[in-house]
Protein backbone atom coordinates (compact mmCIF):
# COMPACT_ATOMS: atom_id res chain seq x y z
CA UNK A 1 0.00 0.00 0.00
CA UNK A 2 2.83 2.43 0.89
CA UNK A 3 4.47 2.19 -2.59
CA UNK A 4 1.10 2.82 -4.24
CA UNK A 5 0.53 5.90 -2.06
CA UNK A 6 4.01 7.23 -2.82
CA UNK A 7 3.27 6.73 -6.51
CA UNK A 8 0.04 8.75 -6.18
CA UNK A 9 1.93 11.65 -4.62
CA UNK A 10 4.48 11.57 -7.42
CA UNK A 11 1.66 11.59 -9.98
CA UNK A 12 0.13 14.64 -8.33
CA UNK A 13 3.28 16.70 -7.94
CA UNK A 14 4.79 15.96 -11.37
CA UNK A 15 2.26 17.86 -13.47
CA UNK A 16 1.40 21.52 -13.39
CA UNK A 17 -1.99 20.82 -11.85
CA UNK A 18 -0.86 21.10 -8.24
CA UNK A 19 0.38 24.66 -8.34
CA UNK A 20 -2.22 25.68 -10.89
CA UNK A 21 -4.81 24.74 -8.29
CA UNK A 22 -2.86 26.03 -5.30
CA UNK A 23 -2.70 29.63 -6.54
CA UNK A 24 -6.49 30.13 -6.68
CA UNK A 25 -6.74 28.39 -3.31
CA UNK A 26 -4.45 30.97 -1.72
CA UNK A 27 -6.15 33.86 -3.49
CA UNK A 28 -9.62 32.63 -2.53
CA UNK A 29 -8.53 32.18 1.08
CA UNK A 30 -7.20 35.73 1.40
CA UNK A 31 -9.80 37.54 -0.70
CA UNK A 32 -12.83 35.86 0.81
CA UNK A 33 -11.59 36.44 4.36
CA UNK A 34 -11.23 40.12 3.49
CA UNK A 35 -14.66 40.15 1.83
CA UNK A 36 -16.39 38.45 4.77
CA UNK A 37 -14.72 40.66 7.38
CA UNK A 38 -15.56 43.80 5.43
CA UNK A 39 -19.20 42.77 4.91
CA UNK A 40 -19.70 41.91 8.56
CA UNK A 41 -18.06 45.12 9.69
CA UNK A 42 -20.11 47.10 7.18
CA UNK A 43 -23.39 45.68 8.47
CA UNK A 44 -22.99 47.63 11.70
CA UNK A 45 -25.28 50.62 11.06
CA UNK A 46 -25.64 53.18 13.83
CA UNK A 47 -29.27 53.33 14.99
CA UNK A 48 -30.26 50.03 13.38
CA UNK A 49 -30.75 46.83 15.32
CA UNK A 50 -27.30 45.52 16.24
CA UNK A 51 -26.13 42.82 13.81
CA UNK A 52 -23.62 40.18 14.99
CA UNK A 53 -20.17 41.73 14.78
CA UNK A 54 -16.68 40.31 14.63
CA UNK A 55 -16.76 39.68 18.37
CA UNK A 56 -19.24 36.86 17.67
CA UNK A 57 -17.30 33.54 17.42
CA UNK A 58 -19.47 32.28 14.56
CA UNK A 59 -18.76 35.45 12.61
CA UNK A 60 -15.05 34.96 13.15
CA UNK A 61 -15.34 31.35 11.93
CA UNK A 62 -17.16 32.63 8.89
CA UNK A 63 -14.35 35.05 8.09
CA UNK A 64 -11.74 32.31 8.40
CA UNK A 65 -13.67 29.77 6.32
CA UNK A 66 -15.48 31.86 3.71
CA UNK A 67 -12.82 30.93 1.16
CA UNK A 68 -13.79 27.28 1.57
CA UNK A 69 -16.68 28.00 -0.79
CA UNK A 70 -14.09 28.19 -3.55
CA UNK A 71 -11.38 25.87 -2.30
CA UNK A 72 -13.79 23.02 -1.69
CA UNK A 73 -14.67 23.18 -5.39
CA UNK A 74 -10.95 23.16 -6.19
CA UNK A 75 -10.44 20.04 -4.10
CA UNK A 76 -13.53 18.54 -5.70
CA UNK A 77 -11.93 19.11 -9.10
CA UNK A 78 -8.60 17.67 -7.93
CA UNK A 79 -10.40 14.58 -6.70
CA UNK A 80 -12.18 14.14 -10.03
CA UNK A 81 -8.93 14.64 -11.98
CA UNK A 82 -7.05 12.15 -9.85
CA UNK A 83 -9.03 9.38 -11.54
CA UNK A 84 -10.32 11.14 -14.64
CA UNK A 85 -6.93 12.10 -16.03
CA UNK A 86 -5.75 8.52 -15.61
CA UNK A 87 -8.55 7.32 -17.85
CA UNK A 88 -8.20 10.22 -20.23
CA UNK A 89 -4.46 9.74 -20.79
CA UNK A 90 -4.68 5.96 -20.34
CA UNK A 91 -2.11 6.02 -17.57
CA UNK A 92 -4.62 3.86 -15.68
CA UNK A 93 -3.14 0.92 -17.62
CA UNK A 94 0.28 1.51 -16.09
CA UNK A 95 -1.26 2.11 -12.70
CA UNK A 96 -3.12 -1.21 -12.71
CA UNK A 97 -0.05 -3.00 -14.09
CA UNK A 98 1.93 -1.77 -11.11
CA UNK A 99 -0.85 -2.45 -8.62
CA UNK A 100 -3.19 -5.04 -10.12
CA UNK A 101 -5.33 -5.16 -6.98
CA UNK A 102 -7.49 -2.25 -8.03
CA UNK A 103 -9.11 -1.61 -4.67
CA UNK A 104 -5.61 -0.95 -3.35
CA UNK A 105 -5.11 1.70 -6.03
CA UNK A 106 -8.32 3.42 -4.95
CA UNK A 107 -7.27 3.16 -1.31
CA UNK A 108 -3.94 4.79 -2.13
CA UNK A 109 -5.75 7.61 -3.90
CA UNK A 110 -7.99 8.14 -0.86
CA UNK A 111 -5.01 8.44 1.48
CA UNK A 112 -3.13 10.70 -0.92
CA UNK A 113 -6.18 12.94 -1.38
CA UNK A 114 -6.80 13.32 2.34
CA UNK A 115 -3.20 14.45 2.78
CA UNK A 116 -3.36 16.72 -0.28
CA UNK A 117 -6.65 18.17 1.01
CA UNK A 118 -5.00 18.87 4.36
CA UNK A 119 -2.00 20.50 2.66
CA UNK A 120 -4.25 22.76 0.61
CA UNK A 121 -6.22 23.37 3.78
CA UNK A 122 -3.09 24.55 5.60
CA UNK A 123 -2.29 26.95 2.77
CA UNK A 124 -5.83 28.24 2.42
CA UNK A 125 -6.22 28.59 6.20
CA UNK A 126 -2.94 30.44 6.49
CA UNK A 127 -4.13 32.90 3.85
CA UNK A 128 -7.59 33.30 5.40
CA UNK A 129 -6.27 33.58 8.92
CA UNK A 130 -3.54 36.04 7.91
CA UNK A 131 -5.98 38.43 6.24
CA UNK A 132 -8.93 37.83 8.60
CA UNK A 133 -6.97 38.10 11.84
CA UNK A 134 -5.39 41.35 10.64
CA UNK A 135 -8.81 42.96 10.09
CA UNK A 136 -10.35 41.55 13.28
CA UNK A 137 -7.37 42.67 15.32
CA UNK A 138 -7.60 46.15 13.80
CA UNK A 139 -11.22 46.34 14.97
CA UNK A 140 -10.01 45.48 18.46
CA UNK A 141 -11.61 42.05 18.80
CA UNK A 142 -9.82 38.84 19.84
CA UNK A 143 -8.57 36.93 16.82
CA UNK A 144 -9.02 33.47 18.35
CA UNK A 145 -12.32 33.39 20.28
CA UNK A 146 -13.75 30.10 21.59
CA UNK A 147 -13.89 27.45 18.91
CA UNK A 148 -11.96 29.40 16.27
CA UNK A 149 -8.90 27.18 16.56
CA UNK A 150 -11.10 24.11 16.10
CA UNK A 151 -12.68 25.71 13.05
CA UNK A 152 -9.26 26.30 11.53
CA UNK A 153 -8.25 22.69 12.13
CA UNK A 154 -11.52 21.35 10.77
CA UNK A 155 -11.19 23.27 7.52
CA UNK A 156 -8.33 20.89 6.68
CA UNK A 157 -10.69 17.96 7.20
CA UNK A 158 -13.38 19.62 5.11
CA UNK A 159 -11.05 20.02 2.14
CA UNK A 160 -9.89 16.43 2.44
CA UNK A 161 -13.50 15.26 2.45
CA UNK A 162 -14.40 17.38 -0.57
CA UNK A 163 -11.42 15.86 -2.34
CA UNK A 164 -12.87 12.44 -1.57
CA UNK A 165 -16.28 13.44 -2.90
CA UNK A 166 -14.54 14.49 -6.13
CA UNK A 167 -12.63 11.20 -6.19
CA UNK A 168 -15.93 9.37 -5.79
CA UNK A 169 -17.42 11.30 -8.69
CA UNK A 170 -14.27 10.64 -10.73
CA UNK A 171 -14.36 6.90 -10.09
CA UNK A 172 -18.08 6.78 -10.78
CA UNK A 173 -17.84 8.76 -14.05
CA UNK A 174 -14.59 7.78 -15.80
CA UNK A 175 -15.08 10.42 -18.50
CA UNK A 176 -13.02 13.25 -17.07
CA UNK A 177 -14.79 16.14 -18.75
CA UNK A 178 -18.25 14.85 -17.92
CA UNK A 179 -17.24 14.12 -14.33
CA UNK A 180 -15.80 17.62 -13.87
CA UNK A 181 -18.81 19.37 -15.35
CA UNK A 182 -21.28 17.30 -13.40
CA UNK A 183 -19.42 17.47 -10.08
CA UNK A 184 -18.71 21.19 -10.15
CA UNK A 185 -22.09 21.98 -11.68
CA UNK A 186 -23.95 20.09 -9.00
CA UNK A 187 -21.81 21.37 -6.14
CA UNK A 188 -21.81 24.96 -7.28
CA UNK A 189 -25.24 25.51 -8.81
CA UNK A 190 -27.69 22.65 -8.36
CA UNK A 191 -26.96 21.91 -4.73
CA UNK A 192 -27.31 25.51 -3.44
CA UNK A 193 -30.59 25.84 -5.36
CA UNK A 194 -31.81 22.58 -3.81
CA UNK A 195 -30.75 23.99 -0.45
CA UNK A 196 -32.95 27.05 -0.97
CA UNK A 197 -35.85 24.86 -2.08
CA UNK A 198 -35.58 22.48 0.84
CA UNK A 199 -35.19 25.28 3.36
CA UNK A 200 -38.35 26.97 2.09
CA UNK A 201 -40.50 23.84 2.46
CA UNK A 202 -41.64 22.24 5.68
CA UNK A 203 -40.81 18.77 4.41
CA UNK A 204 -37.39 19.88 3.22
CA UNK A 205 -36.25 21.49 6.46
CA UNK A 206 -35.08 18.17 7.88
CA UNK A 207 -33.13 17.30 4.72
CA UNK A 208 -31.46 20.64 4.10
CA UNK A 209 -28.80 20.39 6.84
CA UNK A 210 -27.43 17.23 5.23
CA UNK A 211 -26.72 18.88 1.89
CA UNK A 212 -22.98 19.13 1.27
CA UNK A 213 -22.65 22.91 1.52
CA UNK A 214 -24.70 23.09 4.71
CA UNK A 215 -22.84 20.14 6.18
CA UNK A 216 -19.59 21.94 5.34
CA UNK A 217 -20.73 25.08 7.14
CA UNK A 218 -21.72 22.95 10.11
CA UNK A 219 -18.25 21.41 10.35
CA UNK A 220 -16.51 24.78 10.44
CA UNK A 221 -19.26 26.51 12.47
CA UNK A 222 -19.87 29.17 9.83
CA UNK A 223 -23.18 30.97 9.42
CA UNK A 224 -25.72 29.40 7.09
CA UNK A 225 -25.77 30.87 3.63
CA UNK A 226 -29.47 30.03 3.36
CA UNK A 227 -31.62 32.85 4.73
CA UNK A 228 -34.32 30.55 6.10
CA UNK A 229 -31.72 28.01 7.08
CA UNK A 230 -32.84 25.09 9.12
CA UNK A 231 -30.97 24.06 12.22
CA UNK A 232 -27.31 23.30 11.72
CA UNK A 233 -25.78 19.88 12.37
CA UNK A 234 -23.05 19.46 14.94
CA UNK A 235 -19.56 19.52 13.44
CA UNK A 236 -19.06 15.77 13.59
CA UNK A 237 -22.44 15.03 12.07
CA UNK A 238 -21.60 17.43 9.25
CA UNK A 239 -18.28 15.66 8.70
CA UNK A 240 -20.04 12.28 8.67
CA UNK A 241 -22.56 13.57 6.13
CA UNK A 242 -19.72 14.68 3.83
CA UNK A 243 -17.95 11.38 4.36
CA UNK A 244 -21.13 9.52 3.46
CA UNK A 245 -21.34 11.30 0.10
CA UNK A 246 -17.72 10.37 -0.61
CA UNK A 247 -18.07 6.76 0.52
CA UNK A 248 -21.26 6.07 -1.42
CA UNK A 249 -19.89 7.43 -4.69
CA UNK A 250 -16.37 6.02 -4.33
CA UNK A 251 -17.81 2.69 -3.22
CA UNK A 252 -20.14 2.37 -6.21
CA UNK A 253 -17.41 3.50 -8.57
CA UNK A 254 -14.82 1.13 -7.13
CA UNK A 255 -17.22 -1.77 -7.25
CA UNK A 256 -17.60 -1.15 -10.96
CA UNK A 257 -13.91 -0.43 -11.55
CA UNK A 258 -12.91 -3.77 -10.08
CA UNK A 259 -14.86 -5.48 -12.83
CA UNK A 260 -14.15 -3.18 -15.73
CA UNK A 261 -12.00 -4.17 -18.68
CA UNK A 262 -9.16 -1.72 -19.18
CA UNK A 263 -8.44 -1.44 -22.87
CA UNK B 1 23.23 -9.67 -13.93
CA UNK B 2 20.91 -11.28 -11.46
CA UNK B 3 17.33 -11.19 -12.55
CA UNK B 4 15.24 -9.83 -9.73
CA UNK B 5 13.18 -12.71 -8.39
CA UNK B 6 14.71 -16.20 -8.58
CA UNK B 7 11.39 -17.91 -7.76
CA UNK B 8 10.12 -17.04 -11.23
CA UNK B 9 11.50 -18.75 -14.34
CA UNK B 10 9.23 -16.98 -16.78
CA UNK B 11 6.98 -19.66 -18.21
CA UNK B 12 3.80 -18.23 -19.70
CA UNK B 13 0.87 -20.53 -20.21
CA UNK B 14 -2.40 -19.67 -21.91
CA UNK B 15 -5.15 -22.29 -21.71
CA UNK B 16 -8.60 -22.09 -23.27
CA UNK B 17 -8.46 -18.31 -23.07
CA UNK B 18 -11.67 -16.74 -24.36
CA UNK B 19 -13.02 -13.22 -24.39
CA UNK B 20 -16.39 -12.19 -25.69
CA UNK B 21 -17.47 -8.57 -25.91
CA UNK B 22 -21.22 -8.95 -26.30
CA UNK B 23 -21.71 -11.14 -29.35
CA UNK B 24 -18.22 -10.46 -30.64
CA UNK B 25 -15.65 -13.12 -29.79
CA UNK B 26 -12.28 -11.42 -29.68
CA UNK B 27 -10.30 -14.40 -28.39
CA UNK B 28 -11.57 -17.93 -28.87
CA UNK B 29 -10.26 -20.85 -26.80
CA UNK B 30 -6.68 -19.81 -27.28
CA UNK B 31 -3.91 -22.17 -26.14
CA UNK B 32 -0.20 -21.47 -26.30
CA UNK B 33 2.85 -21.32 -24.16
CA UNK B 34 5.94 -19.21 -24.03
CA UNK B 35 9.11 -20.99 -23.03
CA UNK B 36 11.49 -19.41 -20.55
CA UNK B 37 14.56 -17.65 -21.83
CA UNK B 38 13.31 -17.41 -25.42
CA UNK B 39 11.85 -14.70 -27.60
CA UNK B 40 8.38 -15.56 -28.79
CA UNK B 41 6.72 -13.62 -31.56
CA UNK B 42 2.95 -13.27 -31.16
CA UNK B 43 1.76 -12.66 -34.67
CA UNK B 44 -1.53 -12.00 -36.33
CA UNK B 45 -3.31 -9.52 -38.57
CA UNK B 46 -4.64 -6.35 -37.00
CA UNK B 47 -7.77 -7.07 -34.98
CA UNK B 48 -6.93 -10.75 -34.54
CA UNK B 49 -7.05 -10.48 -30.74
CA UNK B 50 -3.38 -10.04 -29.87
CA UNK B 51 -3.79 -7.01 -27.65
CA UNK B 52 -6.86 -8.45 -25.93
CA UNK B 53 -4.89 -11.62 -25.19
CA UNK B 54 -1.96 -9.67 -23.76
CA UNK B 55 -4.28 -7.54 -21.65
CA UNK B 56 -5.93 -10.67 -20.25
CA UNK B 57 -2.50 -12.07 -19.45
CA UNK B 58 -1.74 -8.83 -17.58
CA UNK B 59 -4.97 -8.77 -15.58
CA UNK B 60 -6.39 -5.71 -17.34
CA UNK B 61 -9.22 -7.55 -19.08
CA UNK B 62 -11.26 -10.28 -17.42
CA UNK B 63 -11.33 -13.45 -19.51
CA UNK B 64 -14.76 -14.87 -20.29
CA UNK B 65 -13.19 -18.31 -19.84
CA UNK B 66 -9.80 -19.92 -19.57
CA UNK B 67 -6.59 -18.91 -17.85
CA UNK B 68 -3.41 -17.04 -18.60
CA UNK B 69 -0.63 -17.55 -16.09
CA UNK B 70 3.00 -16.71 -15.48
CA UNK B 71 4.78 -19.57 -13.72
CA UNK B 72 1.37 -20.80 -12.64
CA UNK B 73 0.25 -17.47 -11.15
CA UNK B 74 -2.35 -15.13 -12.49
CA UNK B 75 -0.85 -11.65 -12.90
CA UNK B 76 -3.05 -10.16 -10.17
CA UNK B 77 -1.77 -12.74 -7.70
CA UNK B 78 1.86 -11.75 -8.17
CA UNK B 79 3.19 -9.57 -5.40
CA UNK B 80 4.91 -6.45 -6.80
CA UNK B 81 4.39 -7.67 -10.38
CA UNK B 82 6.62 -5.05 -12.00
CA UNK B 83 9.64 -6.93 -10.65
CA UNK B 84 8.48 -10.11 -12.40
CA UNK B 85 6.72 -8.98 -15.56
CA UNK B 86 7.56 -5.81 -17.45
CA UNK B 87 5.23 -4.74 -20.20
CA UNK B 88 4.71 -1.99 -22.73
CA UNK B 89 1.26 -2.09 -24.27
CA UNK B 90 0.73 1.13 -26.17
CA UNK B 91 2.98 4.00 -26.91
CA UNK B 92 0.25 6.45 -25.90
CA UNK B 93 -0.11 5.80 -22.20
CA UNK B 94 1.63 8.91 -20.95
CA UNK B 95 0.31 12.04 -19.33
CA UNK B 96 1.28 14.74 -21.82
CA UNK B 97 2.11 17.21 -19.05
CA UNK B 98 4.49 14.91 -17.21
CA UNK B 99 8.11 14.42 -18.25
CA UNK B 100 9.21 11.00 -19.40
CA UNK B 101 11.53 10.77 -16.43
CA UNK B 102 8.74 11.57 -14.01
CA UNK B 103 6.52 9.02 -15.72
CA UNK B 104 9.15 6.41 -14.92
CA UNK B 105 9.52 7.75 -11.37
CA UNK B 106 5.79 7.25 -10.81
CA UNK B 107 6.17 3.59 -11.81
CA UNK B 108 9.46 3.30 -9.93
CA UNK B 109 7.69 4.26 -6.71
CA UNK B 110 5.29 1.34 -7.12
CA UNK B 111 8.05 -1.13 -7.97
CA UNK B 112 10.21 0.12 -5.11
CA UNK B 113 13.00 1.07 -7.49
CA UNK B 114 15.34 4.03 -6.84
CA UNK B 115 15.51 7.05 -9.15
CA UNK B 116 19.07 6.02 -10.03
CA UNK B 117 17.66 3.06 -11.96
CA UNK B 118 15.32 5.40 -13.83
CA UNK B 119 18.28 7.40 -15.11
CA UNK B 120 20.20 4.23 -16.01
CA UNK B 121 17.30 3.01 -18.11
CA UNK B 122 16.88 6.34 -19.86
CA UNK B 123 20.54 6.05 -20.88
CA UNK B 124 20.00 2.47 -21.96
CA UNK B 125 17.10 3.28 -24.30
CA UNK B 126 18.88 6.38 -25.53
CA UNK B 127 16.61 9.25 -24.44
CA UNK B 128 18.29 10.71 -21.31
CA UNK B 129 17.98 14.36 -22.38
CA UNK B 130 14.55 14.19 -23.98
CA UNK B 131 13.17 12.49 -20.88
CA UNK B 132 13.32 15.79 -19.02
CA UNK B 133 10.83 17.35 -21.41
CA UNK B 134 7.09 16.85 -21.16
CA UNK B 135 5.89 13.67 -22.86
CA UNK B 136 3.24 15.52 -24.88
CA UNK B 137 5.86 16.51 -27.45
CA UNK B 138 7.42 13.08 -27.91
CA UNK B 139 7.65 11.37 -31.26
CA UNK B 140 6.29 7.86 -31.65
CA UNK B 141 9.80 6.46 -31.55
CA UNK B 142 10.56 8.23 -28.26
CA UNK B 143 7.31 6.97 -26.79
CA UNK B 144 8.24 3.43 -27.74
CA UNK B 145 11.63 3.82 -26.08
CA UNK B 146 10.09 5.32 -22.98
CA UNK B 147 7.60 2.47 -22.83
CA UNK B 148 10.46 0.01 -23.14
CA UNK B 149 12.30 1.71 -20.28
CA UNK B 150 9.14 1.49 -18.17
CA UNK B 151 8.86 -2.22 -18.89
CA UNK B 152 12.43 -2.79 -17.70
CA UNK B 153 12.19 -0.77 -14.47
CA UNK B 154 11.71 -3.68 -12.12
CA UNK B 155 14.39 -5.84 -13.76
CA UNK B 156 11.69 -8.34 -14.74
CA UNK B 157 12.16 -11.93 -15.81
CA UNK B 158 9.32 -11.69 -18.31
CA UNK B 159 8.95 -8.88 -20.82
CA UNK B 160 5.74 -8.41 -22.79
CA UNK B 161 5.72 -5.88 -25.62
CA UNK B 162 2.73 -5.01 -27.79
CA UNK B 163 3.87 -3.89 -31.26
CA UNK B 164 7.17 -2.44 -30.04
CA UNK B 165 8.37 -1.67 -33.55
CA UNK B 166 5.37 0.52 -34.43
CA UNK B 167 6.53 4.01 -35.22
CA UNK B 168 10.22 3.20 -35.22
CA UNK B 169 12.31 4.13 -38.23
CA UNK B 170 14.48 1.42 -39.86
CA UNK B 171 17.42 2.49 -37.71
CA UNK B 172 15.22 2.24 -34.61
CA UNK B 173 14.01 -1.22 -35.64
CA UNK B 174 17.60 -2.39 -36.04
CA UNK B 175 18.40 -0.99 -32.60
CA UNK B 176 15.32 -2.70 -31.15
CA UNK B 177 16.32 -6.08 -32.59
CA UNK B 178 19.74 -5.91 -30.99
CA UNK B 179 18.26 -4.71 -27.74
CA UNK B 180 15.69 -7.51 -27.56
CA UNK B 181 18.31 -10.12 -28.39
CA UNK B 182 20.48 -8.77 -25.58
CA UNK B 183 17.58 -9.00 -23.15
CA UNK B 184 16.96 -12.61 -24.15
CA UNK B 185 20.66 -13.43 -23.81
CA UNK B 186 20.42 -12.21 -20.24
CA UNK B 187 17.99 -15.05 -19.65
CA UNK B 188 14.71 -13.16 -19.90
CA UNK B 189 11.53 -14.43 -21.49
CA UNK B 190 10.16 -12.13 -24.18
CA UNK B 191 6.71 -12.12 -25.72
CA UNK B 192 6.43 -9.66 -28.58
CA UNK B 193 3.33 -9.04 -30.62
CA UNK B 194 3.39 -7.77 -34.15
CA UNK B 195 1.20 -7.64 -37.23
CA UNK B 196 4.32 -7.60 -39.42
CA UNK B 197 6.19 -10.85 -39.83
CA UNK B 198 9.25 -9.08 -41.23
CA UNK B 199 9.59 -6.95 -38.10
CA UNK B 200 10.12 -9.90 -35.83
CA UNK B 201 11.09 -12.86 -37.99
CA UNK B 202 14.80 -12.24 -37.60
CA UNK B 203 14.51 -11.62 -33.89
CA UNK B 204 12.28 -14.33 -32.48
CA UNK B 205 12.98 -17.96 -31.65
CA UNK B 206 9.37 -19.13 -31.46
CA UNK B 207 6.20 -18.01 -33.16
CA UNK B 208 2.55 -18.10 -32.19
CA UNK B 209 0.23 -17.02 -34.98
CA UNK B 210 -3.41 -16.17 -34.36
CA UNK B 211 -6.25 -15.07 -36.57
CA UNK B 212 -9.79 -14.27 -35.52
CA UNK B 213 -8.78 -14.96 -31.93
CA UNK B 214 -7.81 -18.55 -32.69
CA UNK B 215 -4.38 -20.09 -32.86
CA UNK B 216 -3.30 -20.89 -36.39
CA UNK B 217 0.23 -22.05 -35.80
CA UNK B 218 2.80 -22.42 -33.07
CA UNK B 219 6.39 -23.59 -33.25
CA UNK B 220 9.95 -22.51 -33.61
CA UNK B 221 10.75 -20.24 -36.51
CA UNK B 222 12.91 -23.04 -37.95
CA UNK B 223 10.05 -25.54 -37.92
CA UNK B 224 7.54 -23.14 -39.40
CA UNK B 225 9.86 -21.90 -42.10
CA UNK B 226 10.19 -25.43 -43.39
CA UNK B 227 12.90 -26.37 -45.87
CA UNK B 228 13.84 -23.67 -48.35
CA UNK B 229 12.45 -24.33 -51.82
CA UNK B 230 13.01 -23.00 -55.30
CA UNK B 231 10.51 -22.76 -58.14
CA UNK B 232 11.63 -23.46 -61.64
CA UNK B 233 9.84 -23.40 -64.99
CA UNK B 234 11.51 -25.08 -67.89
CA UNK B 235 11.04 -26.28 -71.47
CA UNK B 236 11.19 -29.92 -70.34
CA UNK B 237 10.05 -30.50 -66.80
CA UNK B 238 10.41 -34.27 -66.84
CA UNK B 239 13.99 -34.19 -67.98
CA UNK B 240 14.95 -31.50 -65.48
CA UNK B 241 13.19 -33.39 -62.70
CA UNK B 242 15.24 -36.48 -63.48
CA UNK B 243 18.42 -34.45 -63.54
CA UNK B 244 17.65 -32.83 -60.20
CA UNK B 245 16.60 -36.09 -58.58
CA UNK B 246 19.81 -37.73 -59.68
CA UNK B 247 21.64 -34.96 -57.82
CA UNK B 248 19.78 -35.99 -54.67
CA UNK B 249 17.23 -33.15 -54.60
CA UNK B 250 13.54 -33.58 -53.86
CA UNK B 251 11.37 -32.43 -56.72
CA UNK B 252 7.60 -32.06 -56.87
CA UNK B 253 5.51 -30.69 -59.72
CA UNK B 254 3.94 -27.32 -59.01
CA UNK B 255 1.69 -25.65 -61.56
CA UNK B 256 3.52 -25.40 -64.86
CA UNK B 257 6.86 -25.86 -63.18
CA UNK B 258 8.69 -27.72 -60.46
CA UNK B 259 9.34 -27.12 -56.78
CA UNK B 260 12.84 -28.07 -55.73
CA UNK B 261 13.86 -28.42 -52.09
CA UNK B 262 17.03 -26.38 -52.00
CA UNK B 263 18.19 -22.91 -51.09
CA UNK B 264 20.88 -22.92 -53.78
CA UNK B 265 19.45 -21.70 -57.08
CA UNK B 266 22.80 -22.29 -58.80
CA UNK B 267 22.41 -26.03 -58.31
CA UNK B 268 19.17 -25.94 -60.28
CA UNK B 269 20.69 -23.78 -62.98
CA UNK B 270 23.72 -26.03 -63.31
CA UNK B 271 21.56 -29.14 -63.48
CA UNK B 272 19.43 -27.56 -66.23
CA UNK B 273 22.50 -26.54 -68.15
CA UNK B 274 24.00 -30.04 -67.86
CA UNK B 275 20.67 -31.61 -68.92
CA UNK B 276 20.46 -29.14 -71.80
CA UNK B 277 17.00 -27.77 -70.98
CA UNK B 278 16.05 -24.10 -71.14
CA UNK B 279 15.02 -22.30 -67.97
CA UNK B 280 12.08 -19.92 -68.27
CA UNK B 281 11.86 -18.94 -64.63
CA UNK B 282 13.89 -19.66 -61.54
CA UNK B 283 13.34 -18.11 -58.13
CA UNK B 284 13.49 -18.81 -54.42
CA UNK B 285 10.03 -19.46 -53.01
CA UNK B 286 8.52 -17.88 -49.93
CA UNK B 287 9.11 -19.88 -46.83
CA UNK B 288 6.18 -21.76 -45.40
CA UNK B 289 6.02 -19.19 -42.59
CA UNK B 290 5.88 -16.24 -44.97
CA UNK B 291 3.26 -17.95 -47.09
CA UNK B 292 1.19 -18.85 -44.06
CA UNK B 293 1.29 -15.34 -42.72
CA UNK B 294 0.67 -13.76 -46.08
CA UNK B 295 -2.40 -15.91 -46.65
CA UNK B 296 -3.69 -14.96 -43.23
CA UNK B 297 -3.38 -11.25 -43.75
CA UNK B 298 -4.77 -11.40 -47.26
CA UNK B 299 -7.62 -13.87 -47.06
CA UNK B 300 -11.07 -12.36 -46.80
CA UNK B 301 -12.17 -14.46 -43.81
CA UNK B 302 -9.23 -13.23 -41.76
CA UNK B 303 -9.66 -9.61 -42.57
CA UNK B 304 -9.77 -7.44 -39.53
CA UNK B 305 -13.27 -7.80 -38.20
CA UNK B 306 -12.97 -4.68 -36.07
CA UNK B 307 -12.06 -2.58 -38.99
CA UNK B 308 -14.67 -0.03 -39.89
CA UNK B 309 -12.29 2.31 -41.63
CA UNK B 310 -10.32 1.65 -44.74
CA UNK B 311 -9.70 -1.59 -46.52
CA UNK B 312 -6.82 -2.01 -48.91
CA UNK B 313 -9.30 -1.64 -51.76
CA UNK B 314 -9.83 1.98 -50.74
CA UNK B 315 -6.17 2.81 -50.88
CA UNK B 316 -4.72 4.57 -53.89
CA UNK B 317 -3.14 2.36 -56.54
CA UNK B 318 0.58 1.76 -56.14
CA UNK B 319 1.69 4.60 -58.33
CA UNK B 320 4.31 5.73 -55.91
CA UNK B 321 2.14 8.60 -54.78
CA UNK B 322 2.43 9.25 -51.05
CA UNK B 323 -0.30 7.66 -48.96
CA UNK B 324 -1.69 9.41 -45.94
CA UNK B 325 -0.16 7.38 -43.10
CA UNK B 326 -3.34 7.85 -41.06
CA UNK B 327 -5.15 5.65 -43.56
CA UNK B 328 -2.70 2.86 -43.04
CA UNK B 329 -2.69 2.70 -39.29
CA UNK B 330 -5.50 0.21 -38.92
CA UNK B 331 -5.61 -1.23 -42.37
CA UNK B 332 -4.51 -4.83 -42.81
CA UNK B 333 -1.06 -4.54 -44.17
CA UNK B 334 0.51 -6.73 -46.73
CA UNK B 335 3.95 -7.87 -45.90
CA UNK B 336 5.61 -9.59 -48.76
CA UNK B 337 9.22 -9.22 -49.54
Amino acid sequence: MIPAIRSEFRKFFTTRLWWGMLIPTVLAGGLFAWLAATLIAGSQQPGAAPAPDLDNPQMVSTVYTFGLNISRLILLAIGVLMVGSEYRHKTITGTFLGTPKRARVMGAKVVALLVIGALYGVVQTAASFGVGAFIINNRGFPILPDGAARTLALSLLVLGLWGLIGLGAGILIPNQVAALLIAVGVAWIVEPLLGLLFASQDWGKSIAPYLPSNATNAVVNAIETNPNGATQLSWWAGALALLAYAVVMAGLGTWRTLRADIS
Amino acid sequence: MSLGRPEFVGHIEVRGLTKRFGSFTAVDHLDFEVRPGRITGFLGPNGSGKTTTLRMLLGLIRPTAGTATIDGHRYVEIDNPLTVVGSALEATNFHPGRTGRDHLRVQAAVAGVPDRRVDELLELVGIPAAARKRAGGYSMGMRQRLGLAAALLGDPKVIILDEPANGLDPEGIRWLRGFLRQLADEGRTLLISSHMLSEVEQTVDDVVIIANGERVAQGTVQELRGDPTAYVRTSDPERLADALTSRGLTVTPKGAGLRVTTEDLAVVGDAAHAADVAIHELRAEQTHLEELFFNLTESEEHRNRNLVGVSTADLPPPTGAPIDPALLVDAPQEDRR
